[in-house]
């Protein structure tokens, strides 16, 4: 399924994400807004992490899931959280419109590229 | 099943389905992550230069308090094995475990809905009787907002964990 043309065109979507990103904190020597490019790689983090932590083979134990569901309400936070960011240092007029905007769209590019890519590779380890 | 119904319309198959369980608690991560955003917004607006207010009103420490109880509530509830609020009938779970379950989810509530109140309180006594305009009246807004989102992400994530029961055999079998 995922051939070379999937993954060539991930990673050039991966480039103009970073692309725009940079370019939003370069452009205005504002360098505020790389922190989106860490929210982004850190939210995958927790549902990976819990995913290892709870024991899905165990199926006495019903509290298993709630480690898994803590990874996710995690997961969820960051996602708003790169988006949330941007805007709020636009609303406090540490950044332009134009660098809020170029940051959420840059960021949404890199974390989709993230979670395409988690799941071409967990069909794969599937089978 | 279907013949016990009460409403004309029955109850759509994707209610219980794993998905959209999985959805609600992304939905509540990302709404607790609106409130908790909110609230710094509010802060560090009222740092900027923006903040032009003339007798110089900052968010000062009376702000958070409303945000640390509905926060506080939220881990209290949400922390609780839903399990165990109708666990009295069974006799493997010791004495009196639903009633601490319920006294606990009292206080949880009880700490949620006085994060909410006491937003607006903090609205009504700081910044709308002293006549702030609107640019800074969001200082006060905001924390109500933030409070709500708050309320809202652990309703639903109460509704979603509450989901779990009727699909865990498929998922384990």
């Amino acid at each position: 399924m995922a051939g070379l043309k999937t993954i060539i065109s991930l990673s050039f979507v991966l480039a103009i994400g970073f692309l725009l990103v940079i370019l939003s904190a370069a452009l205005f020597k504002n360098y505020l807004t790389l922190l989106v490019v860490a929210t982004y790689v850190v939210a995958p983090l927790p549902n990976w992490i819990c995913g290892r932590a709870a024991n899905p083979d165990d199926f006495m134990e019903s509290s298993g899931s709630g480690v898994i569901d803590f990874g996710r309400f995690l997961t969820g936070f960051f996602v708003v959280m790169g988006i949330a960011l941007p805007a709020l240092l636009y609303h406090s007029g540490d950044i332009t419109a134009a660098a809020m905007t170029m940051s959420v769209v840059g960021g949404l590019l890199i974390y989709g590229t993230i979670i395409t890519f988690t799941l071409f590779f967990q069909e794969e380890q599937e089978f | 099943m279907s013949s016990h119904r009460l409403f004309r319309f029955p109850k759509p198959a994707w209610i219980n389905s794993a998905n959209t369980r999985t959805a609600g608690v992304y939905l509540a991560g990302a709404l607790f992550s609106l409130g908790f955003y909110t609230m710094i917004d509010l802060s560090v607006w009222s740092k900027s230069r923006l903040n032009y207010t003339d007798p110089s009103i900052h968010v000062t420490f009376i702000d958070w308090i409303p945000s640390i109880c509905s926060a506080l509530g939220m881990l209290v509830i949400n922390s609780i094995d839903k399990s165990r609020l109708s666990a009295d009938s069974f006799s493997y779970s010791g004495n009196g475990v639903a009633w601490k379950a319920r006294l606990v989810l009292f206080l949880g509530f009880a700490l949620l809905a006085g994060g909410l109140a006491g937003s607006v309180t903090v609205l009504v006594l700081k910044y709308v009787t002293r006549d702030v305009m609107f640019p800074a009246l969001w200082m006060g807004v905001g924390n109500v907002v933030a409070n709500a989102m708050v309320m809202l992400s652990s309703a639903v994530l109460w509704v979603a964990q509450n989901m779990e029961d009727e699909y865990t055999y498929n998922l384990a079998l």
